[in-house]
């Protein structure tokens, strides 16, 4: 339940109005149901009464049938309210979460960023965060309009029936269902934490056997990986058994609670009329009453069995929400120049350094290469001067300010890297470019200029094509440009790149080179150099080992 | 269609026999509570007639049948489950089969989607099989059954009821249409805000470097802001199909409880078979019109269940309608082909129509395969490597043909070095030994990958992501060697061992490939490399020969 508040609190502080709303609407739709139920027992008992001692005709029959209809079809109305209430507190609720995780997401450190890249932990993610999603529906909304009627049935209850009857019809129904929740959530919540992590290890192991399969074959090991799959797939099949078994219990349990408090409720509404304590009745409107509470309990059960995978859902992604800001504050003056003062590096997670002791200047207006053999840090190095990457040992200035005392937007308006890989996202070429914060076409033209895809858009359709998920419709090479336009046009005062020329044949690469250098005249560039265009096109060469 | 639902069928068969008994019993304890009913009425009934009542005798018995009728539904639940299981595990083993027999990629969809498919997807044949082959089977029999006991009562109740009979088919198509909508905008909806979320989330790192934080979140908010906008113009109308059908119910019910309560009153005198209505029989009405109703509703309830699981099996039909090319032999371990390692081709016809060169490689030979992208290269190693079937011609290995039965003996005596390999989740060391024995340090030697061991965060022990985290291009191709020479394999395929690497990368591959033909091992190299083809023996020109 602790991993749960934090969500809890979320989405409360950001949808509060809307959660009462629907919980608002669900009590009175739970109420109504009580209440014409009720209502009908006792109309027909008390109709029964009047017929069988001849004074049918004193009895008001209009207001109770009036009274009747008005319930009969007012909850109908209500429920459909009370739907669209609660799905539109829901899909607030979802929507609230998302943008928090994405600004948490946001605000972290670079190797997190990696990590909820790939294929498998974002998949985690939203089936993560799709697990929570029934957080308010089916958990804090039900339990919460849930209490207000069993509240206000008690109030009624005890006005209507008196103490001993309304005692037992609530107070049954309160702490029975108590007792099954706490006694269900303790089974399934660490049931379905395994459960969930049998299902990532079968898919895990699945997905390694497919994209693996020839490897696997022909060092023998595909009969095996096949094993280790089917041995997951029996552990989850198992786990998935005994969770659906324990939610199965509620259900009974439940059913059980309702039969034992409307059984009870029979019984003492009988004794009562019997003994003259009550009228008949009214003895029928508990009766009645009870069987209609059992509306309010029902609930639990869906609840419960999403309960488990919930918390554990909310264990990891809250953990993800509560991630502290990681730039501290200073303020940047004067003219750039990025300078490595005896600087060590490891490879993120690592803990040799792959380099040691390295210094350099990098002033306006020139262009460096970086080069070595793949492995030698050239990646690493940008990563760290764009603040990404931490160094072991010594400092980076930028500006004469070190890096890391550089607000955010300071940095990132002052100096741009283009990574290794970068991602375009599905939308429009001007949306992908106007992600540098720039949307005039006329300049988005003169950033395509630069890097050779004045042409290529053109043919597409120009700044209003379509490009799909991950760049789907661009080759490698022109996904790569359109990135490089995108750094082009922050107009940083360093610019940083990372083999910029990956995928472009020998003809473009030195004109798309040129372009860049004749877009920023004035700007520092550092370049990891990894064929000869990049290296011959700098004024400099650091050689990293 | 038609054939499309029969393999529906075909998949859903291991659970029918279990479904039945549970729907059976399902029916059985519904019928409960009319006699939970029954008792009632009869209690209250004399209550008010001044007969003997006996409270306790009465809540007992109610106790009595409800605990059965609650045990029952339970028992149903168990069964019906069980059933689900049947046809989920049939489905998912099924699955798992078809992707260990084949050895091309399926056109079903990426390793992921496959994943998603045997894993969260196949549940969801779950919840429509435990409720909705319930729910339609008390659809079947309860209304009627209360019906019929309507109008033994009172032809005034029964009517009332059978008022809303002709309705249930319209009803049915309401129903329909409400699940139809509601199960594609919940599709429609999460998914795409997923899609959205995934999509930045994959851009994080981009997105920063552009300091374009702010611009992101705000995008994302007015996205969804939008998306919640229609998909709440939707659910108004989808859900004013199911307000549809509650209102009759309502108006049903409440009908009768008037209709009753007027009779038991006096006020009415017609509807009854002759004598006037009991307050027994009134409360007993009134107790089982409710029921009369309740299971349309959870039909209606369970019907986007269905819509969820017919998409389902869809695309589980969809998945095993292309078996692919089978994989010769298990891809299990055995001992070696005996035998010199002589490769000969006679003949060869690919699945894709290609033709082969015939092509002989005596042990020890060192062979570079050249040709322009699509000649074919990448398939001759394929073919040598037990991975494809032949269309037409042989492929002999170690003096007899290579065959389902002797594939898995003749690949123990095989290096593979893949062009893109991907890592398994797990260990590095695990993912270079694959289980098998060997001297790791020298084979990583020979890779020259010694010190990329070393600078990894825990050295052999570093756990490898879903692509070989943390391993750049280059190194993964040293490891990839490494692996295959851990083994002091005969022969060693070897797919473009040096493209994409820099050029002090691509020497320290080549002098690790040649190392191990000084040991005596045959290589079969696809290049484009000048420089590699020039140290080999022999050039086999695809191109040329095609």
């Amino acid at each position: 339940m602790k991993h749960l508040w934090p969500i809890l609190e979320h989405i409360w502080r950001d949808q509060r109005s809307a959660l009462m709303r629907g919980a608002a609407l669900m009590a009175v739709v739970l109420a109504m149901g009580a209440a014409l139920l009720g209502l009908s027992g006792w109309f027909i008992t008390a109709a029964a009464v009047a017929g069988l001692a001849g004074t049918g005709a004193m009895f008001d029959v209009f207001r109770p049938s009036a009274l009747v209809r008005f319930l009969a079809l007012g909850r109908a109305a209500a429920r459909y309210g009370e739907r669209l209430l609660t799905h539109d507190a829901t899909l607030r609720a979802l929507e609230s979460l998302r943008l928090r995780v994405l600004a948490a997401y946001l605000a972290s450190p670079h190797d997190r960023m990696l990590r909820v890249r790939g294929a498998q932990a974002l998949s985690r993610l939203t089936a993560d965060i799709d697990a929570l999603d029934g957080l308010s529906l089916r958990l804090a909304l039900p339990v919460l309009a849930g209490g207000v009627v069993l509240a206000l049935a008690l109030a009624a209850q005890w006005a209507l029936t008196g103490p001993v009857l309304a005692m037992w019809i609530i107070g049954g129904y309160f702490l029975g269902a108590l007792w099954v929740a706490r006694r269900a959530a303790r089974r399934m919540v660490p049931l379905s934490r395994r459960t969930e992590m049998a299902a990532q290890a079968f898919r895990a192991r699945l997905i390694d056997m497919i994209r693996a399969r020839n490897d696997l074959a022909i060092y023998g090991q595909l009969e095996v990986q096949r094993k280790a799959v089917q041995v997951a797939e029996d552990r989850r099949f198992a786990l998935r058994n005994a969770l659906n078994r324990a939610e199965r219990q509620v259900g009974l349990m439940l059913a059980l609670l309702a039969t034992l408090v409307s059984a009870g409720t029979l019984a003492l509404g009988l004794a009562a009329a019997q003994a003259g304590r009550l009228a008949p009745a009214l003895g029928a409107m508990a009766f009645f009453a009870a069987l209609a509470l059992a509306e309010v309990v029902a609930p639990l059960r869906r609840a419960l069995s999403d309960f488990g995978r919930m918390v554990d859902a909310a264990r990891r992604v809250g953990r993800n929400l509560s991630s502290p800001p990681t730039i501290a504050d200073g303020a940047p003056e004067g003219a750039v120049e990025l300078v490595a003062q005896g600087l060590d590096l490891t490879r993120p997670g690592g803990q040799i350094p792959i380099i040691a002791g390295l210094s350099f200047a990098l002033h306006p207006g020139e262009t460096v290469a970086l080069t070595g053999p793949s492995g030698s840090g050239k990646s690493t190095l940008l990563l760290a001067f764009a603040g990404l990457h931490k160094p072991v040992a010594g400092q980076i200035l930028l500006g004469g300010v070190s890096i890391v005392k550089w607000p955010e937007t300071a940095l990132r308006s002052v100096l741009t890297l283009l990574p290794q890989r970068s991602a375009l996202m599905a939308g429009t070429v001007a949306e992908a470019l106007a992600l540098s914060g720039t949307d005039s076409e006329s300049d988005l033209w003169t950033a395509l200029r630069a890097v050779q895809l004045e042409g290529v858009i053109t043919a597409k359709g120009g700044l209003s094509a379509r490009i799909g998920s991950r760049g789907a419709g661009l080759s490698g090479g022109e996904a790569r440009r359109l990135a490089l336009a995108r750094a082009l046009l922050r107009r940083p005062q360093v610019l940083l790149l990372d083999e910029p020329t990956e995928g472009l044949d020998d003809h473009t690469a030195p004109a798309v080179l040129a372009g860049i250098r004749s877009y920023l005249p004035q700007a520092a560039i550092l370049i990891a150099a990894h064929r000869p265009a990049e290296i011959n096109f700098a004024d400099r060469i650091i050689g990293l080992k | 269609m038609k054939s499309a639902r029969t393999s529906s069928q075909a998949w859903l068969a291991p659970g029918k026999k279990t479904g039945k008994r549970a729907a059976l019993l399902s029916v059985l304890a519904g019928l409960l509570w009319i006699g939970q009913a029954g008792i009632v009425a009869r209690a209250l009934g004399a209550l008010l007639q001044g007969g003997p009542v006996q409270p306790i005798l009465a809540g007992l018995l109610f106790a009595l049948l409800g605990a059965a009728r609650a045990i029952l539904n339970y028992w149903s639940e168990t069964l019906a489950q069980t059933a689900a299981d049947a046809v989920i595990r049939q489905a998912r083993d099924a699955i798992v089969r078809a992707e260990t027999g084949r050895t091309d990629d399926n056109p079903f969809g990426g390793a992921g989607a496959i994943a998603a498919l045997a894993g969260e997807k196949l549940e969801l044949l779950g919840p429509f099989l435990t409720r909705f082959g319930l729910a339609r089977a008390r659809v079947v029999v309860l209304p009627v059954t209360i019906l019929a006991l309507a109008f033994w009562l009172s032809w005034a109740a029964g009517v009332i009821l059978l008022l809303a009979g002709p309705l249930i088919p319209v009803f049915m198509a309401l129903i329909g249409l409400a699940a139809k909508e509601a199960s594609a905008r919940q599709m429609a909806e999460i998914g795409t805000l997923n899609d959205f979320l995934v999509e930045r989330l994959s851009a994080l790192v981009d997105i920063r470097l552009l300091g374009a934080g702010d611009r992101v979140m705000a995008g994302f908010a007015a996205q969804a802001g939008d998306l919640r906008a229609r998909t709440m113009a939707v659910l108004r109308v989808a859900f004013l199909s199911s307000t549809v059908l509650e209102l009759f119910a309502a108006i049903g019910v409440a009908m009768v409880a008037v209709f009753v309560g007027f009779s038991l009153l006096g006020a009415l005198s017609f509807g009854t078979w002759g004598a006037p209505l009991s307050p027994e029989a009134g409360i007993f009405l009134l107790l089982l019109a409710p029921e009369f109703f309740q299971p349309l509703r959870d039909l209606a309830a369970a019907w986007h269940d269905k819509a969820a699981a017919d998409a389902v099996l869809e695309e589980v039909a969809i998945h095993a309608a292309d078996p692919g090319l089978s994989l010769p032999g298990q891809g299990a371990r055995v001992p070696p082909l005996p035998g010199p390692s002589a490769v000969t081709l006679r003949g060869c016809r690919l699945p894709s129509g290609k033709t082969l060169p015939d092509i002989t490689i005596q042990p020890g030979e060192r062979v570079a395969v050249v040709g322009a992208s699509g000649a074919g290269k990448t398939s001759l190693l394929r073919l040598v490597a037990g991975l494809t079937v032949l269309d037409q011609g042989e492929v002999h290995v170690a003096g007899q043909p290579l065959s389902d039965a002797n594939a898995d003996a003749w690949r123990a005596r095989l290096g593979w070095m893949p062009q893109a390999p991907h890592f398994l989740t797990g260990s590095l060391r695990a993912n270079l030994t694959l289980g098998r024995q060997g001297d790791l340090a020298h084979a990583l030697g020979v890779a020259a990958a010694t010190d990329v061991a070393q600078t990894l965060p825990r050295g052999l022990n570093t756990r490898l992501g879903e692509t070989g985290g943390g391993l750049s291009g280059g190194e993964a191709r040293r490891m990839t060697l490494a692996r295959a020479i851990l083994s002091s394999p005969d022969l060693i395929l070897a797919d473009e061992p040096t493209a994409d690497l820099d050029p002090a990368t691509a020497k320290l591959v080549t002098a690790g490939l040649l190392s191990e033909a000084a040991r005596g091992a045959t290589l079969i190299v696809a290049t484009h490399d000048p420089e590699l083809v020039a140290q080999l023996d022999r050039v086999i020109d695809l191109a040329a020969a095609g």
